[in-house]
């Protein structure tokens, strides 16, 4: 045997063993028609999961590791950040999760649940760690991180490690099928909020915005060359309590320009919940000011 | 023989059993399942397909067709506003084993605000332009609703072109409402 061959049959069982042992990490949640999703082990009596594959209902059946079953009990959904978390009706051993930081070109180990107890696996590289990011959904992720890795709809929501064992954090489905990952770092954010009121509370003002370019002729009133238009507004929300339309361009709330939405974002954390907001807004050709006080976000 | 020859009708006549809180809903869904060439039956007689408002009611197991339901598991799932064509259309797909999903559910995907760099922005009045385009109005047409001249009609279209990166009108439609999806912004 050469030198070669062993490197490469150290590699395989190295990652065999890594798998095997992370069973222990890992549950699956049962779905209808037979089918089911993975769930990440947080502490002994907690998993997460990823919030948009997990329908509305109050108690699933689990398969824990090693193939019993278990129930468990929604604790707290947040779609801003995809995540679930639920609290299982009997305690599993203690994860050890070691927080890790994604890199660029990194290996990473995806593993989902196979439904009977153990665990599936799959083999890649971090494709892309970039910056912090807000989901269209409003929340914060601490981390961009793109896997290179196909996932079947049963995986999604396993933890995700790198080569030391760390957990980069839970797989999930972005956009066309991109296999993205939810930072640890930000399940640790979310999951005590979660687990203490059931949701993340956010500010809101109940309108579907888009950007656009200011008008030439109203740059100069408007001072900003873009803004946020006014697709549809909710009945009886803030912003319609205020008088705002469809149609209004929407320039700064509380003297931050919507010019570059992710500052706007910031605005709107639990803390913005019953602030009056000064709303700057560009309508049938005039510039004008609106107050209102921000709601906080129903339920999605 | 006769058996095959059912199977194969254009227009089979389904049962359908509608559920609905709401009674002006109910009634309004049963007029068009009854216009569309179904039965409407009672939500306890045996039934093809359910058709429900919103959320199935617990339990029902069924073939369903729900409107603005939210679970993913669900064999049929059209939005709030659907018309009729688009409810007929489910009924019958989802009586026949398939699943019904519109587009952009199954585009999904948990993703980020889009932001477009500004100089790719378009301003109210081309957005306007490309509603009219995207009803199939003529340049004509476009001018006379909007009160503009021809001239600037071409212009604001040629604007949208090279802001969307599109070269006909259908590219254009179809790479502004692909903006739309990523970038709307709920606040």
């Amino acid at each position: 045997m050469t030198d070669q061959a062993d490197l490469l049959a150290q590699f395989s069982s190295a990652l065999a063993a890594r798998t095997e042992a992370a069973k222990n990490a890992i549950v699956a949640i049962h779905l209808p028609h037979g089918r089911h999703i993975t769930g990440m082990v947080w502490q002994s009596d907690v998993v997460v999961a990823s919030e948009q594959s997990l329908p509305r209902k109050d108690e699933f059946e689990l398969v824990a590791p090693g193939g019993s079953a278990l129930t468990a009990k929604i604790a707290g959904r947040d779609p801003s950040t995809n995540i679930v978390m639920l609290r299982l009706a009997a305690p599993l051993a203690s994860p050890s999760i070691v927080a890790s930081e994604a890199q660029a070109g990194a290996i990473a180990l995806v593993i989902g649940a196979d439904g009977s107890g153990g665990a599936s696996a799959r083999l890649g590289l971090v494709n892309l760690a970039g910056p912090e990011w807000h989901s269209s959904r409003g929340g914060l992720i601490d981390r961009r991180i793109v896997l290179d890795v196909g996932l079947a709809r049963r995986e999604e929501g396993g933890p995700v490690f790198d080569a030391t064992g760390g957990c980069l954090g839970m797989s999930t489905f972005g956009p066309r099928g991109q296999v993205i990952v939810i930072p640890t770092a930000t399940i640790g954010r979310i999951a005590p909020q979660l687990a203490k009121d059931g949701r993340i509370a956010r500010g809101w003002l109940g309108v579907a915005l888009q950007a656009v370019a200011v008008p030439d002729a109203l740059r100069e009133s408007a001072e900003q060359s873009s803004g946020l238009m006014v697709m549809s507004v909710v009945e009886g929300g803030p912003a319609a309590q205020a008088g705002v339309l469809a149609g209004d361009i929407i320039l700064s709330v509380d003297g931050t320009s919507t010019h570059r939405f992710r500052r706007i974002a910031k605005l709107f954390g639990s803390d913005s919940i019953g602030r009056k907001a000064d709303i700057r807004l560009i309508r049938s050709g005039s510039v004008m000011s609106v107050q209102t006080t921000i709601a906080e976000r129903r339920a999605a | 023989m006769r058996q095959a020859a059912s199977q194969l009708a254009p227009a089979e006549r389904l049962r359908v059993a509608v559920h609905a809180a709401d009674v002006t809903r109910r009634s309004a869904l049963s007029r068009v399942v009854a216009e569309a060439g179904h039965v409407v039956v009672g939500v306890e007689d045996a039934a093809d397909v359910v058709l429900a408002d919103g959320g199935l009611p617990p339990g029902e197991t069924r073939p369903a067709v729900t409107l603005g339901g939210a679970d993913r598991d669900l064999s049929g799932v059209l939005s709030r506003d659907a018309g009729a064509n688009q409810i007929d259309a489910a009924i019958r797909a989802v009586a026949a084993g398939l699943i019904v999903r519109l587009p952009e559910a199954t585009e999904g995907g948990f993703a980020a605000i889009g932001e477009t760099d500004g100089h790719a922005l378009l301003t109210p009045r081309e957005l306007e332009v490309l509603g009219a385009l995207a009803e199939g109005l003529t340049n004509k047409a476009i001018a006379r609703r909007l009160n503009i001249s021809l001239h600037t009609v071409k212009f604001h279209i040629e604007s949208l072109f090279r802001k969307l990166g599109a070269r006909t009108r259908t590219e254009a439609v179809a790479k502004a409402s692909e903006r739309r999806r990523y970038e709307t912004i709920n606040l």
